[in-house]
């Protein structure tokens, strides 16, 4: 679908560069911080890097009929600070919220503050000179700040997605700036997460996730998977985290080295992970925040997985809701773990390969 | 310097709004639930007062199987077809 570009969007505004980031900010184009002046030279840079017409609708807001073009996003790409090269990542994670499952509406507005979590995994991220080692989550990295916040940006800027308005969230949370990660392949014992989305070898892949809150997931004393594992899954049910939706585990390579020497494979991992992360019934009923519903869900007509223990609420429906990445520096036992902003199935996470059209008209 | 802006314009709706009803005097209410907890049981108490004050009857309760996302149109369809008016509200 083509969306023509009119040109009265145009701006002419002071050659200035203060000038020019004082205007977007008075034109309330921004997250808070200074954004680049999105020049016409700089976007139209940026638009190199797409094969198909500027005018090309790659995501629609279920509510409003807002539509972001290719030519939307570059605009907000430039603004967020992406070199050119980033803006596959970009076009790819946008059509992966786009799809239905996602719901970008519903998680971009709701009381639960999440914000979409961008895991890019497989040989872009070296290409890119992306950040999937020390200090994953934090400062420093162009590809990953610039490309997490272009997401906010187009949910600010083109799906009016605005804090207090249309975007209702109770606390918000830091994501909200920007939420993105490469997957470490080094020392990464197991098959990448491109590799498990079956993509063709080679090709990368844009996961995204509806994700709440991080949680930092301290065990330097553990020596087994079990004990390892065993404090990640305890995260993952805490009271105000277990629901029904899925997970995000980022486990850092410490802990990596612990579990595959023992000779556990991803799946195993995922597993594990699931049968241990619950709670009873008794003691959700304590805290009121059982729903017969949830376990009716998950246990009813023989259950959802045989992994289920009768009478507990396990976080997730299968082992494989649980998303799980290698990341972080060689140093340190510190695995993350982030909930899904939906405490059921109202968002669901979403992978696209990047750069490349698979089985694609 | 020429920036473009990095909105973008909104299709343009024709909606109206329904003609309000003149009495609620022993009409048909139906209840649209969210799926979130408590939602069921203060719409219900809701619609209880509107049956104890003006006679009202209540229609079977409508859901949404996805709180977080907009009520399927089929939804909205059936419920106009067997009621006069809807009242729905946040569960939690």
């Amino acid at each position: 679908m083509l969306m023509p570009i009119e040109a009265s969007r145009i701006h002419d505004v002071p050659d200035d560069p203060i000038d020019a980031i004082d205007y977007c900010y008075n034109q309330g184009w921004t997250d808070g911080l200074p954004v680049i002046p999105p020049s016409v030279a700089r976007v139209d840079e940026m638009l190199t890097y797409e094969g198909r017409p500027a005018e090309t609708v790659i995501a629609s807001h279920s509510v409003t009929g807002f539509e972001c073009t290719i030519h939307a996003a570059a605009v907000n790409a430039v603004m967020a600070g992406c070199k050119p090269e980033y803006f596959p990542v970009i076009v790819a994670a946008l059509d992966a919220m786009n799809q239905p499952e996602f719901n970008f509406h519903g998680s971009a507005a709701s009381t639960g503050g999440s914000a979409p979590f961008l895991v890019v995994s497989g040989p872009m991220t070296k290409d890119l000179d992306m950040n999937s080692d020390v200090n994953l989550f934090g400062p420093g990295n162009r590809a990953n700040t610039t490309i997490g916040r272009t997401i906010r940006l187009v949910l600010l800027n083109v799906f009016r997605m605005i804090p207090g308005v249309s975007d209702k969230s109770t606390q918000g949370n830091p994501g909200k700036y920007s939420f993105c990660i490469a997957e470490r392949s080094r020392g990464n014992p197991w098959p990448l997460v491109c590799e498990e989305q079956k993509y063709p070898e080679g090709v990368s892949s844009v996961t995204v996730f509806a994700g709440g809150g991080f949680c930092n997931i301290e065990n330097h004393g553990a020596n087994t998977p079990e004990q390892v594992l065993g404090s990640i899954a305890d995260a993952m049910a805490n009271y105000g985290c277990i629901t029904l939706g899925q997970s995000a585990v980022v486990l850092a390579p410490e802990h990596v080295r612990i579990i595959s020497a023992a000779g556990w494979d991803r799946q195993q991992v995922k597993e594990y992970l699931f049968t241990k992360a619950y709670r009873h019934v008794n003691d959700l009923k304590g805290v009121g925040k059982f729903r017969q519903r949830d376990y009716d869900r998950q246990h009813s007509n023989g259950g959802t997985s045989p992994l289920l223990i009768e009478n507990q609420l396990h976080r997730g429906l299968t082992p494989d809701d649980i998303l799980l990445v290698v990341g972080g520096g060689d140093a340190g036992g510190h695995s993350s773990f982030i909930p899904s902003w939906s405490r059921a199935r109202a968002s669901l996470m979403q992978s696209k390969p990047i750069g490349v059209c698979i089985d694609c008209d | 310097m020429l920036l473009y802006d990095p909105t973008v314009t909104g299709p343009e709706y024709n909606y109206k709004r329904a003609a309000a009803i003149q009495s609620i005097e022993g009409k048909k209410i139906g209840i649209l639930e969210n799926g979130k907890l408590n939602a069921i049981k203060m719409l219900e108490e809701t619609a209880y007062l509107f049956e104890q004050k003006h006679g009202c009857s209540i229609e079977p309760i409508f859901s949404k199987n996805n709180a977080g996302a907009p009520v399927p149109h089929e939804t909205l369809s059936l419920a106009a077809e067997n009621i006069d008016f809807l009242i729905t509200g946040l569960g939690d």
